[in-house]
């Protein structure tokens, strides 16, 4: 063991051990005394404070925090309401008599009974933290219980902050429902029991910023369960506040403009990609689906042949129609396949080896040349010029301008539409891509899918001279003291280069569609330069039952010279884009510009 | 190799073994009048199994030779460490912190064995030849010992046991003869270090800490445990309310009751008498610890004995400090008494290792 011994210095070891042990010795005095001065000294106190111990926890629910427009008006505000909840601790130890309480609530408040059986069965018997089990007590509600105070103890109600919106459906699906967290969220570990947690859009995005910081408070009770003090309090902390790109006022125009027809809205500023209202309808009562939604209610939502809940927006895909041929006309003349001097006879019909494909109108349009096809949407002009032009071509600018991929908007869910894939196809074997395709794709049908997201974008891009902008939602979250905590400045996506002779035509010829006797006329405002193009979307059923069950679109900006929005139109089973989606689209450009106006002057 | 003839067992600290003894006896009394859940007697029973596995390990530990055990240090070391890598990879999490690893019906919590594991390495270390003289050499060879395994438990995250590890290094260095001044500006240039850790810690940690300085700071949270301790523990008063008249501790107001918070328990059943035959208990096994060290003839066994003694008395002396409010609640557990099998395990092992080392005194 010599290596083990510590040569040198003599060993002090023998006294360390010593000074170390009364080291130890002294901590204990240290101990003691204290046990001495809590047991002792203040013993009575102490003796006092758990017989007295029955202390209630309160937690105070922090407000969740508001979205704004873009102008600062409110999105979503809070507003105080009622919650039922039972403290688990203060119930009735022996089953009898809490089932007993329990009945008596169930009947007073209308509530199941399992319900409340279910809500105490999740929880531990002697936990003080109240279990919410109703929100959104009537002032009725609330008085029967305080009248049965002493009858029911450990059922109390509490005020919490719950959202309320301007109107019933107002921006469903843009801001998105806020309900307790399911059982799925608790497992993460992130959320507590009964937390109001954003389940859908905007709501569910800034989740993390809009959700405050949940405050509590400690008070003592007497045995009625009646407060004696508060001891302690902590202030919850509001969320954070979100600015989004939204004008609430274009969204209620929006809104009010669908009145009742199934589809979407996008108004856009090509400037910059904010979105300045997202409509899908129908929507779904966000008010309703707050706080606790009655199970049949959900049901019924959930079950709607009509899909309430989809956002149509980003997650419909549609044939585009003829919005389309804004695309072929532009992939035709940066191409070089076809120029404005083109002309085609149109007689209604155009014949590919047996097939016959018709015009939209009856007899046709006689000779027109490419400005006065797209003016009054002539198919057969574009049948002819799609052969020339080449699928491959229409797909290469189609992509250009964002279809077939993500617009990268901030909403979870978005669908990417569909291009077909020509180049690929043809790799193979010539003959697996039929002409025929290449034809229905001239004029938007067929395999390709869009959404009205992916429209906006690309009618932004024609606006802005070709500038692809990713749809921003959200401008900001500011928190009251530590200001900006995150912000989007807008991005890029992508560029789409044609000539500027290009660009001017796509541009005239899209005015004259509303302004000069095109298929638009019907979203003509006198005074605003409004350019657009209709669609008209075929289902893809060819029952004749259906006749009448197309889609309808309409996508514009104004004003042409300069725009400043792009309205996008989607009418579902609407019939023509000319005749429903835009009469709509001139329902919200009239408001956005001249409602405005009238704002500002009040303002001045 | 287990060598026992009649002089050894001549030698068996028996005033030793009964204290502990009586230790767990106060545990098993205490946690059978909680009635933790609906499952209160298997809690007990388990306990008493987890003592008899204690009680294997003490003897197995007693009867080889310490200095082997020593020699073996760096083996044992590194098992340890894998123990600890193993939460990570295999382990179960208990409310946000993954310190157990599960064999079937056993969950075992690595770290609490580690500390044995550390304190034979520290003690191999310390006497290895390299780290002659002790000085700066020493520290440069032990300060990695302490490094890696605490960076592996504050991740699990265990806090408490982390923070162990530093005053058993400590105080071996100082038995071992290290220069105080050198100690000193060691402990200087962590303190400057501190805000770093500070940054490492995990939110509820520093929330802990934070409370610690301001109980009042979250009444609801983390204070809660603490204030309702100081309840318990006062309103047992000289004599105590006996099992019955124990409400802050039956009704459960109290967290935490059956594990760190034992204490308190115990406090508010007996009183301020109870607690000073309970800490006058630990004073008894620590003294015959810290004999066992400074009656030693060789450095490694006086080393093991008073890391041992120590290892036992951070323990206690935290614990109770932090159910008493003195000090900021750290998640370590009161020898012998918490219910939880791998610190009575390792407790037991801890008390094995003094054992050993008071058998071969005289060799």
């Amino acid at each position: 063991m010599s290596r083990r011994s510590l040569p040198g210095r003599r060993d002090p070891g023998h006294s360390r051990v010593m000074v170390i042990a009364t080291a130890v010795i002294l901590g204990f005095v240290v101990l003691i005394g204290q046990l001495w001065y809590l047991q002792v000294l203040e013993g009575g106190r102490f003796l006092d404070a758990s017989d007295k111990n029955r202390i209630r926890i309160r937690p105070i629910a922090a407000p969740r925090g508001i979205l704004y427009d873009r102008n600062g008006t409110p999105l979503v505000d809070n507003r105080p309401a009622f919650t039922l909840s039972l403290i688990p601790r203060e119930l009735p130890r022996d089953v009898e008599s809490r089932d007993a309480v329990l009945g008596r609530v169930a009947s007073l408040l209308n509530i199941p009974y399992q319900e409340l059986l279910d809500a105490v069965a999740r929880v531990q018997l002697d936990s003080f933290l109240p279990v919410r089990v109703r929100r959104g007590l009537t002032l009725t509600d609330v008085a029967k219980v305080e009248e049965w105070k002493l009858e029911l103890p450990g059922v109390i109600t509490e005020v919490e902050p719950q959202r309320v919106y301007p109107t019933s459906r107002f921006a469903a699906h843009l801001l998105g429902y806020v309900r307790e967290a399911n059982d799925e969220q608790l497992k993460q570990g992130r959320y507590r029991r009964g937390d109001m947690v954003g389940q859908s859009g905007l709501e569910r995005l800034l989740d993390e910023y809009l959700r405050g910081q949940d405050g509590g408070e400690r008070i003592e009770v007497d045995a009625m369960g009646r407060q004696v003090r508060r001891v302690q309090q902590m202030e919850p902390h509001a969320g954070a506040q979100v600015v989004t790109t939204i004008d609430r006022g274009f969204q209620e125009a929006a809104e009010r403009a669908m009145d009742g027809h199934a589809g979407a809205v996008v108004v856009m500023d090509p400037r910059n990609g904010d979105v300045l209202a997202m409509v899908s309808t129908p929507a779904f009562e966000i008010d309703r689906f707050t706080g606790t939604i009655e199970r049949e209610a959900w049901l019924r939502v959930v079950q709607d042949p009509n899909f309430p809940l989809l956002n149509r927006t980003i997650q419909s895909q549609y044939a585009p129609g003829s919005v389309f041929k804004i695309i072929v006309a532009a992939a035709g003349l940066q191409e070089g396949s076809i120029t404005p001097l083109d002309r085609t006879f149109c007689n209604g019909e155009f014949r590919l080896g047996t097939f016959a494909f018709k015009d939209w109108k009856e007899g046709g349009h006689g000779l027109v040349d490419l400005h006065q096809s797209i003016v009054h949407s002539c198919n057969i002009f574009f049948y002819q010029a799609g052969l020339k032009i080449g699928a491959p071509a229409i797909v290469k600018y189609a992509s250009a301008f964002g279809f077939s991929q993500p617009t990268g908007v901030d909403l979870p869910g978005e669908k990417l539409g569909f291009l077909p894939q020509p180049k690929a196809v043809r790799g193979r074997a010539t003959k697996t891509w039929p002409a025929g395709e290449t034809v229905n794709m001239s004029i938007g049908q067929g395999a390709v899918l869009v959404t009205p997201m992916q429209v906006a974008r690309f009618m932004s891009a024609v606006a802005n001279g070709g500038v692809l902008w990713r749809p921003r939602l959200v401008q900001r979250v500011e928190r009251s003291e530590r200001g900006v905590v995150w912000a989007d400045r807008g991005q890029v996506s992508g560029h789409v280069e044609l000539s500027p002779v290009v660009w001017a035509f796509l541009r005239q010829s899209m005015w004259a569609v509303v302004n000069d006797g095109g298929t638009g006329v019907g979203a003509r405002i006198p005074g605003l330069d409004i350019a657009g193009k209709t669609g008209t979307a075929q289902m893809i059923s060819k029952s004749r039952a259906d006749k009448g069950q197309d889609h309808a679109w309409f996508a514009a900006f104004a004003p042409a010279k300069a725009p400043e929005v792009v309205v996008v139109v989607l009418v579902e089973r609407g019939g023509k884009g000319g005749q429903v989606a835009a009469p709509i689209a001139r329902k919200i450009l009239n408001a956005i510009f001249y409602e405005k106006v009238a704002a500002v002057e009040v303002d001045g | 190799m287990v060598g026992i003839d009649r002089r050894l067992l001549q030698n068996v600290d028996w005033a030793l073994i009964a204290v502990a003894f009586g230790l767990v006896v106060m545990s098993a009394v205490t946690l059978a009048s909680l009635h933790v859940g609906r499952a209160g007697g298997s809690v007990v029973l388990r306990q008493l199994i987890w003592f008899l596995i204690g009680l294997i390990a003490l003897i197995l530990l007693g009867s080889l030779d310490y200095r082997r055990l020593v020699r073996a240090a760096p083996a044992i070391y590194l098992l340890g460490l894998m123990g600890l890598a193993a939460v990570f990879v295999l382990g179960r999490t208990v409310s946000g912190a993954r310190r157990w690893v599960v064999f079937g019906p056993l969950s075992i919590q690595p770290s609490e064995i580690f500390k044995v594991c550390f304190l034979l390495m520290v003690v191999w270390a310390i006497t290895s030849r390299w780290a002659q003289p002790v000085g700066k050499i020493t520290l440069a060879l032990t300060l990695p010992i302490l490094a890696v395994p605490i960076v592996l438990i504050i991740k699990q995250p265990d806090l408490g046991t982390a923070i162990l590890l530093v005053p058993v290094l400590g105080i071996l260095l100082i038995g071992a003869g290290m220069r105080l001044k050198l100690l000193g500006g060691l402990a200087l240039a962590s303190l400057a270090a501190m805000p770093l850790a500070w940054l490492a810690l995990k939110e509820y940690q520093r929330e802990r800490i934070l409370v610690f300085l301001d109980p009042f700071r979250d009444p609801l949270g983390s204070a809660y445990n603490v204030i309702q301790a100081k309840i318990a523990i006062g309103s047992g008063q000289l004599l105590g309310k006996g099992v019955a008249g124990a409400t802050q501790s039956r009704l459960a107001f109290l967290p935490e009751r059956h594990t760190d918070f034992i204490f308190a328990v115990f406090a508010e059943m007996w009183g301020f008498v109870g607690c000073l035959v309970l800490l006058f208990c630990y004073v008894l096994l620590l003294l015959r610890g810290f004999d066992i060290a400074a009656s030693a003839r060789e450095p490694v066994g006086r080393l093991l004995a008073l890391g041992a003694t120590t290892l036992i008395a951070a323990q206690v002396l935290i614990n109770v400090g932090m159910v008493t409010g003195l000090l900021p609640v750290v998640g370590i557990p009161l020898p012998m008494m918490s219910y939880g099998g791998s610190s009575m395990v390792a407790s037991f092992m801890t008390l094995g290792l003094l054992l050993s080392v008071r058998m071969r005194q005289f060799q």
